[in-house]
């Protein structure tokens, strides 16, 4: 295969972030770090927004592929070795120039550097690993990188390139083992893992060294890597915190005949497990036309893409389990249901609340309320008795919550209390925002998002990735 | 009534407070307003001057006897869009200083809750000028950024990119307020009054500038997936009236 080298920068820039948008992960949240004296760039921990592409999903960072070239043959990659397209790479110099000079002029809050394997893994890495050296310490660059950790390559190579990010990715891709054995010939769960776990681990010393320097490094609010603890383990491990922003991974929804149970019975262990901060799911965009691939005349499955993210939120932020949320005998989401109101409505023994008396949990698992909310109301109800009208002034978004709440032992009108009522109430709305997914309309709000965040600014870049699954 | 007529800058809101609550009038009968409202019959009206020393009384009273949240709060409220700011950011007042710190929850008041909503209105504005704001690069070697914000944001924004480039020479011209923020490589910053005329005829584009712009917007076009377009969702996260002054939507 022929790589174009001599190629002009625009028609590289074309199609190396061309082969790089499926890639779904595009936050620059999850670390805070101030500007340097001599350098270009700070970070913040949740995030900015620079602007929105045409499938209005939010564009962070320069997400760029090194080199689409590749020795693999993934059957849903456009990149794979057996598609004719044409093949390019970048030099190290021409993506230092395209990440500082795009920073320069704030179209971007840092760079995502992905890659075809070119040659073997090892030299993939090195070429990853020269480019953010120079962006670095010859550009100075101190703004935003995420990087792919490649599998396959030199632990100490990956080591190395995790001090100069802030965050990495391994993608899944697929759940189970089976489903990669069919798509993704030449990997294998484990392979995949493995730079997971070593990342993983990297994380885990670092933290533990700092912990040794005596006072915790987190407590500042700017600068996970900040404090005197921080810098000491830094000088120590080579000046930069590894991995501030931490892991994430993605996996492809609806290639494989995997279930919304499998899916975040998955996502949970990697929570678990690999400390992830976050799961990513994509729907399957079918590039390639190959005989192993689900045929989609609706299109990327985009409605249940939507449910994994609603699904996933829960178990990260509202002390939801997997098993609590889908079954076995359950095994998919409720397309006309978001997975909280299907949870309550399964559990209405538990409902209503008490709004001036239930704890910060059992507020969170209300429909309708979200941590913001939840928060708001305990610190309200301090200094006051609420009632709905004291609800709607902190903002608290009624639609839904007002069949799971009471004010002082009322509700906010009388109804019944019953499964069928309160579902067809729910499911009016709820038909309306699923329609719109599906067909790509707009729809303003992920339901458990509304609330936004009270005196701090709102993170921007989050509430739209929830909604364009791209979180 | 008593009415204090103050200037629009933050500077000035304060200064206005200060007198107003100094006069020992009672809240009930005090009132702010800016330079230029209507004037009502049977109200005193009283020009408030400003002054360093009056303002710096007010905010470090704020900091110090009730916190350095309700002084930030304070001072975004006195930037807001809101036409009665400064009699809203009063009320607002009045309450922290009986209440506290724990004022920032007692959304359930009016007085404020308004200020909480001003805050908001803000916040999430300045979230997107912070993404949505372009540089571009001059021959004269700053870079340069047109901004026309609903509240005025500037002063934030100079602080968010003082941090981040430091070492650049760069200018944010608010066109609405006539207002500058200039930033010096390896120093300061400032905030300058300045009519549009005084740098038009000063700043000129960069030549290579042309083609960065070009690689910009190739790139924010093919970075989307056909098979997801959704106009919709992207009008409503980038609302139109960001868009002309986003270097992406300059064809
Ligand atoms: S390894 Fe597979 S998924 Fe990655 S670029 Fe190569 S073919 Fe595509």
């Amino acid at each position: 295969m022929l790589i174009q080298e001599a190629m002009d920068i625009q028609e590289k820039l074309k199609i190396l972030s061309d082969a790089a948008k499926y890639d779904v992960a595009c936050t620059s949240s999850g670390v805070s770090r101030n500007g340097k004296k001599n350098g270009l760039g700070n970070t913040y921990a949740s995030g900015i927004c620079h602007s929105f592409s045409a499938d209005g999903r939010c564009i962070s960072l320069l997400k760029i592929l090194f080199t689409n070239q590749c020795i693999y043959d993934c059957k849903y990659c456009i990149n794979r070795r057996s598609n004719d397209v044409v093949r390019t790479a970048f030099t190290p110099e021409e993506v230092c120039t395209l990440t500082m000079e795009f920073y320069r002029r704030n179209y971007i809050e840092g760079l995502f550097l992905s890659s075809g394997i070119l040659y073997s893994p090892d030299y993939t890495m090195n070429l990853l690993y020269h480019t953010l050296y120079r962006l670095r310490n010859v550009c100075g660059f101190n703004g935003y990188i995420h990087v792919k950790a490649i599998p396959g390559a030199d632990p100490e190579l990956l080591r190395q390139v995790g001090f100069l990010a802030d965050r990495m990715s391994t993608n899944l891709e697929l759940p189970t083992a089976e489903g990669l054995r069919r798509l993704a010939p030449g990997k294998t769960r484990e392979k995949i893992l493995q730079p997971m776990r070593l990342v993983q681990r990297g994380i885990v010393q670092q933290d533990q060294m700092r912990l040794e320097y005596g006072k915790s490094s987190f407590s500042g609010t700017r600068g996970v890597a900040g404090g005197e603890a921080g810098n000491a383990a830094k000088a120590e491990t080579g000046k930069r915190s590894f991995v501030p922003a931490g892991q994430s991974t993605q996996m492809i929804v609806g290639a494989t005949p995997e279930s919304d149970y499998q899916m975040i019975r998955v996502a949970e262990a990697l929570y678990r497990n690999y400390d992830l901060k976050r799961v990513f799911y994509s729907a399957f965009v079918r590039v390639n036309d190959d005989s192993s691939l689900p045929a989609l005349p609706g299109g990327p499955p985009l409605l249940r893409e939507h449910r994994l993210y609603q699904a996933d939120w829960l178990l990260r932020f509202y002390g939801f389990q997997a098993e609590e949320l889908l079954s076995e005998d359950r095994p998919n989401f409720n397309v006309l249901l978001d997975p909280k109101c299907d949870w309550a409505l399964r559990h209405l023994e538990l409902f209503p609340v008490e709004i001036n008396r239930a704890d910060y949990k059992t507020l969170l698992r209300v429909p309708g309320l979200g941590v913001k909310s939840a928060r708001r109301i305990l610190a309200a109800r301090r200094s006051a008795r609420l009632d709905f009208g004291d609800l709607k002034k902190l903002g608290v978004v009624l639609k839904r919550a007002v069949y799971f709440i009471t004010c002082s032992g009322k509700t906010m009108y009388p109804f019944q209390i019953e499964e069928n009522y309160i579902a067809a109430q729910l499911v009016g709305e709820e038909r309306r925002k699923a329609w719109e997914i599906e067909y790509h309309e707009s729809f303003r709000q992920l339901s458990l998002f509304e609330d936004n965040r009270i005196w701090a600014p709102v993170t921007r870049e989050d509430a739209a990735a929830v909604i364009t699954g791209s979180l | 009534m008593t009415v204090f007529v103050c200037g629009r800058e933050p500077e000035d809101i304060f200064c206005g407070i200060y007198d107003a609550w100094m006069s020992r009038l009672g809240h009930d009968h005090v009132r702010l307003e800016f330079e230029g409202c209507d004037r009502e019959l049977f109200c005193e009206y009283r020009q408030v001057e400003t002054t360093a020393e009056k303002a710096g009384k007010v905010t470090d009273s704020i900091r110090k006897k009730i916190s350095q949240e309700v002084y930030e709060a304070s001072y975004k409220a006195a930037l807001s869009r809101e036409k009665d700011r400064a009699d809203k950011l009063y009320r607002f007042l009045v309450y922290a200083f009986w209440a506290g710190n724990r004022v920032m929850d007692m959304l359930q008041i009016p007085a404020v809750n308004e200020v909480f909503s001003m805050n908001r209105h803000l916040n999430r504005e300045l979230d997107h000028m912070l993404g949505f704001t372009r540089f571009s690069q001059t021959k004269e070697g700053v870079l340069f950024s047109e901004i026309a914000p609903e509240n005025d944001l500037v002063v934030l924004m100079a602080s968010h990119f003082a941090d981040r480039m430091p070492m650049e020479n760069w200018m944010i011209y608010d066109c609405k307020r006539n207002k500058a923020a200039v930033h010096r490589a390896g120093g300061g910053w400032g905030i300058v009054r300045a009519e549009k005329s005084q740098w038009q005829t000063r700043l000129h584009k960069e030549k290579e500038e042309e083609m960065f712009e070009r690689l910009w917007k190739t790139f924010h076009q093919t970075i989307a997936i056909k098979e997801r377009e959704n106009e919709a969702c992207q009008k409503n996260h980038l609302p139109l009236r960001y868009r002309s002054y986003m270097t992406e939507w300059n064809r």
